[in-house]
């Protein structure tokens, strides 16, 4: 099949499939035909896409636009499809991770209503559309449409137990912050086409090769991949985002949706890096992320939130090397992490599934129930916190060689990494080593084959992935491909050592209080338990946005309709006063008739 | 028969049948109702189709002189502007001749206002007589009295404050008061366009009504022009929701039976949004020039305070109705740019938000029948009871919030573009942020009304749609959804259309302005 068609097909039939399981209500009242049906479709378009990827890598490239929106009787927007070797492996990593999670899925929510069952695959596959159309985007505006449509479907599969009122917030929540920073995309998009009367990749990157944008329009393009891929201040939903399906924060808050804010740097980098001073700014933006999150994580209790706030973490690396200039060691890290976070989110279900509970200090012991899923967690660790052999030693080390022009930058980001291994070690420590501290510790049990299945691929692919760093550089064409052991790799290595030798030596079976934290720790713990950040976040909604609007509620019912109520007042008022005149009596009106007639004849004898 | 007098005929020729139909024959009257509707919807998907797109300008011309001396006559035309909202008002009139179906109560007179109402929108769109244009502008206008006045809901407001011994006489919230308010409020504004056509027809030498024969003819002076635009303005804008002159539209709408809030707020504010433009600015290029920066901030106070009396309201009828302030603010600011993408967006966004806010009241209603309040505070968990009232209500927002993919998204982006390209770029900031007030509080209603735990025992016999209860929802959702991916449908014709009038306020072709945009 042509490439065009195979594009095509990649990005509508996750759309039709949607299209069924959603509205046929035959389908849809049966989750798990749903579920099949869905699973089967992003299936199919792995395969499409493992094609595409071939041929891409074969040298082969693919544009082709429709007219979205005219202007003036021109093309003001397009709708595009776009292969080439940016696109190419995205597609790979979003349809190959989105099957394994649905495959996954169906076994992990079968005990869910058959009807809800239908509605979370529906969104799945909604998903899986939106992203594919996202990453084949051709120019700014689609991937914007795409982007938002993400957003939706993200809001949408952390409400999906609606009924919670947490998982209400959270997805609400979720959805203010990603608008709040597509505002700013938006005006970013807007100023963009202002200035260079295009937003289609090619075209724009000749044009600002000529006139580099400003550092505010490139910095609000920004603000919104701060708000997707969770950098700070804009990341306060991510860890609220947990409240979703465990197999949901694997694919859309770990692995795919995230990263599309990291994909934006890498497809328009460009135009990022027309501007050096803004360049600089997302590089420490970044770096500070990293460093952030990853203290935060050394604190948390809940495994899906150390997760979560790893994901923070490492989306900060993307973009701290992004901002160094290291678009190929971004996009490899992406690919990477989408593998290794995506294992470790579905491994955590799979103990979630088992023990019953997301907190860590109820675990311990695992280890002797769940054999297979202490593996694949522990290749997921040691992927996360680099060890050569595993697929993070590679990327992390690409990450880390980016920056070390930048002295600062690049000890925050050793330093991170040894805090990642740090409190992954704690994580995997604390769940499998030692003794079950709770009844559902206790009784855990493994989790079938539909589960561990897609477990195994991704273990396989967190750890060979590494290996293809150079293949991955010429297909890309992002930068020139040679992967060497250099000082900064030793040091990393290091320190990834330390960390997973101090979580065994603080958190391990001979500590004497495994859960707790220990006490160099004692000033996150305290600065996490505050949630400054948060709290900023709910007085600007309680106090200015409510109270604004209770202001202007008030005004406009009291001041600008009392001007219009006053009218009506008078003249309710004035006809009840002149009602006192009309008597309904003869005389009376007589009375008042000659009154007038002897003061007019008054008056003309006067005036005349 | 002429198509474009079809369409207009047709509800009126409903409602006459309906009239000599017997008291008691329920099912012929809402058989009828829908019938002469759903001639109109296809008249326009004829129209649309007959259009010559490629050729543009006013087509499928037709003057029937009525008084010769004074220059009246039934001229009816369409053009790429009139297409959609003809499109708009027979989906909108079809949808709401079937959210009427539980009406019960003189239901035989209610469908007949209902059917001479839009008998006067449909008139208003394809007029190009300014005499029967304010002809059909009136006949769509009074109707609403009675059909509030009878039909409407009685929910008092609370009033506190200082003001409220003076307030407490008006009974505000009643159904009376909303009536009352709409119509003389709505008159005002009827004063003013009144005056301002007069006005354009005396410069034009007291010949011709004609709009497309007045523009040949007509001498205005721009001393003049400066205030025969206001009065236009005005008088138009206080029917498309003009700050100050808004406040009949929360408590008329919210006093309003479903299917006349759908019309209303549906179609109805679009009336005086497009005799804004099609009036004012394109017969007065010089005063909407000088007027623009006056019209483009009042437009952006509409956008901002709009959305932010939006979130203070705790009625969900209030809600809906105070975003439609908002909402019609998107479309006046992108008038109020003078730039292609504005006006694109601007018409584009009369057709949205129509489609949008019939959605909005048609579930508003559903709800309320279901559940027998308004109350936003007290609902809660309803998704579990009415889940696919649930999933359209959702859409409705996202589309009110511009969500890529729906048809709000393509209008708002387009007016928000024009208006950075507009003389005044900073225009586009109070857009953005009316948007993204309305994810606050749309988003907020949505998670009240219908995620949550279900409060057990408040709520007896709650049920989703069913029946004919699907009709109107559904097919309003599919608009939504059709028009956000394939804006095409209606934009090029309304791009053609646009070029056209715009030329005519800057007084040089907007066509071939700027290079090739996308090779």
């Amino acid at each position: 099949m042509k490439s065009q068609a195979l594009l095509l097909l990649v990005v509508v039939l996750p759309a039709l499939c949607a299209g069924v399981t959603g509205l046929i209500p035959y389908v849809r009242r049966r989750g798990m035909l749903a579920g099949t049906l869905s699973s089967l479709t992003v299936l199919a378009t792995l395969v499409m896409s493992l094609v595409l990827l071939g041929r891409a890598n074969g040298g082969e490239k693919v544009i082709v636009n429709v007219q979205w929106m005219p202007e003036a009787g021109k093309t003001l927007a397009e709708f595009g499809l776009r292969l080439d070797g940016i696109s190419a492996p995205m597609l790979v990593v979003v349809s190959l991770v989105a099957a394994m999670v649905q495959i996954y899925s169906l076994s992990y929510l079968h005990e869910e209503p058959s009807e809800s069952l239908g509605r979370y695959f529906t969104w799945h596959s909604l998903f899986v559309f939106s992203m594919q159309a996202l990453v084949v985007s051709t120019n700014l505006m689609q991937l914007f449409g795409a982007w938002e449509l993400v957003g939706l479907c993200s809001y949408l599969l952390i409400g999906y137990w609606w009924a919670k009122p947490s998982a209400g917030k959270a997805a609400v929540k979720a959805f203010w912050v990603n608008k709040f920073g597509d505002a700013a995309f938006l005006i970013a998009i807007i100023l963009f086409h202002a200035q260079y009367k295009t937003w289609d990749i090619d075209a724009l990157e000749n044009q600002v090769r000529v006139t580099p944008p400003g550092a505010l329009v490139v910095l609000l393009l920004f603000m919104g991949v701060m708000s997707k891929s969770a950098q700070f201040p804009l990341h306060v939903w991510l860890p609220d985002a947990m409240e979703g399906p465990t197999p949901v924060s694997a694919l859309l808050h770990a692995a795919t949706m995230v990263a599309a804010g990291v994909y934006l740097l890498v497809r328009f980098f460009p135009v990022f890096a027309a501007n050096a001073d803004a360049l600089t700014v997302i590089m420490y933006i970044g770096i500070f992320t990293a460093l952030f999150a990853a203290l935060t994580a050394t604190v948390q209790t809940d495994v899906k939130k150390v997760l979560a706030y790893s994901t923070c973490s490492q989306l900060g690396y993307m973009v701290a090397a992004v901002g160094a200039g290291g678009k190929l060691a971004a996009y490899f890290h992406l690919t990477t992490h989408a593998f290794f976070k995506a294992l470790l989110f579905l491994a955590a279900g799979s103990i979630i599934h088992g023990v019953h509970s997301n907190e860590l200090p109820a675990m311990g012991g695992l280890w002797k129930k769940m054999k297979l899923t202490t593996v694949l967690f522990g290749i997921g660790v040691l992927a996360i916190a680099g060890i050569p052999g595993f697929s993070g030693f590679f990327s992390k080390d690409l990450v880390l060689e980016q920056l070390e022009h930048h002295t600062v930058v690049w000890v925050v980001g050793l330093l991170t990494a040894g805090l990642t291994a740090y409190y992954m070690g704690k994580a995997f420590v604390l769940a499998f080593a030692g003794e079950a501290r709770s009844d559902g510790a206790a009784h855990a049990h493994e989790s079938g084959l539909l589960m561990t299945g897609p477990m195994v691929l991704l273990a396989v692919l967190a750890v060979v992935a590494g290996f293809f760093a150079n293949p991955f550089a010429r297909l890309t064409h992002l930068a020139e491909p040679g992967f060497h052991l250099t000082t900064t790799g030793i040091l990393a290595l290091v320190l990834a050592l330390g960390g997973l030798g101090a979580a065994w030596l603080f958190h391990g079976p001979r500590a004497k209080d495994p859960a707790a934290v220990p006490g160099f720790l004692a000033p996150v713990d305290a600065l996490v338990k505050a949630g400054l950040v948060d709290r900023f976040y709910e007085w600007s909604y309680r106090v200015v946005m409510l109270g604004l609007a209770k202001i202007i509620g008030w005004v406009d019912r009291y001041l600008v309709d009392g001007v219009m109520n006053l009218f009506g007042w008078v003249a309710l008022e004035g006809g009840a006063a002149l009602r006192v005149v009309q008597t309904g009596r003869a005389p009376d009106y007589v009375f008042a008739v000659v009154v007038g007639l002897v003061a007019l004849m008054a008056w003309g004898y006067v005036g005349g | 028969m002429h198509l474009l007098t079809l369409i207009v005929l047709a509800p009126f020729i409903a409602a006459m049948v309906i009239i000599a139909l017997p008291d008691r024959a329920r099912a012929a009257t809402r058989l009828v109702a829908i019938t002469g509707a759903g001639v109109s919807l296809a008249g326009a998907i004829a129209t649309i189709l007959q259009y010559d797109l490629a050729r543009g300008g006013l087509q499928m011309q037709k003057v029937v002189p009525l008084v010769p001396s004074l220059g009246i006559s039934y001229a009816v035309a369409v053009d790429g502007w009139s297409l959609s909202l003809l499109l708009l008002t027979g989906i909108i009139l079809f949808a709401g001749c079937w959210a009427s179906w539980t009406v019960k109560d003189r239901d035989r007179d209610f469908y007949v206002l209902l059917l001479v109402l839009s008998a006067g929108v449909f008139g208003v769109f394809v007029s190009l007589d300014m005499f029967v244009f304010f002809l059909f502008y009136e006949i769509a206008v009074l109707p609403m009295y009675l059909l509030i006045g009878i039909w409407g809901s009685t929910k008092k407001v609370e009033i506190q404050g200082p003001l409220a011994p003076f307030l407490k006489r008006l009974d505000i919230g009643g159904r009376e008061y909303a009536a009352m308010k709409l119509t003389l409020m709505l008159l005002m504004g009827s004063a003013f366009i009144l005056v301002g056509i007069l006005a354009l027809y005396m410069a034009g030498g007291g010949k011709t009504f004609n709009m497309e024969l007045l523009r040949g003819n007509m001498v205005m002076s721009r001393d003049t022009q400066l205030w025969v635009f206001p009065a236009l303005w005005v008088g138009f804008g206080t029917l498309a929701g003009l700050f100050p002159f808004h406040t009949w539209s929360p408590d008329g709408h919210a006093a309003a039976p479903t299917a006349v809030s759908m019309l209303h707020a549906g179609v109805l504010m679009k009336l005086g949004a497009f005799g804004v433009i099609r009036v004012g600015m394109v017969m007065l290029p010089e005063g909407a020039q000088a007027w623009a920066l006056v019209v483009g901030i009042v437009a952006s106070i509409n956008v901002v305070y709009g959305a932010f009396s939006a979130m203070s309201q705790k009625d969900l009828k209030y809600i809906i109705a105070y975003s439609s302030v908002s909402h019609m603010g998107v479309v006046m600011l992108g008038a109020a740019t003078l730039t292609v993408s504005g006006w694109n967006g601007a018409v584009f966004q009369m057709f949205a938000h129509g489609i949008m806010t019939g959605a909005f009241f048609a579930l508003v209603g559903l709800i309320y029948e279901k559940s027998h309040t308004r109350d936003v505070a007290s609902m809660g968990g309803f998704a579990k009871f009415m889940p696919g009232i649930s999933v359209v209500f959702t859409l409705g927002c996202l589309s009110s919030l511009g969500l890529p993919g729906t048809a709000g998204f393509v209008a708002e982006f387009l007016v928000f573009l024009g208006a950075y390209k507009s003389a005044h770029g900073w225009w586009m900031l109070p857009g953005i942020l009316g948007a993204f007030i309305t994810a606050i509080y749309v988003l907020k209603a949505t998670r009240q009304i219908f995620w949550g735990p279900f409060p057990e025992g408040r709520f007896e016999h709650l049920e989703d749609a069913r029946g004919t209860e699907w009709v109107a929802i559904s097919m309003l959702a599919v608009c939504l959804v059709l028009f956000g991916f394939w804006p095409n449908l209606a934009l090029t014709g309304v791009d053609k259309a646009t070029v056209e009038y715009l030329s005519r306020v800057v007084g040089t072709s907007v066509a071939a302005a700027g290079p090739a945009l996308v090779p």
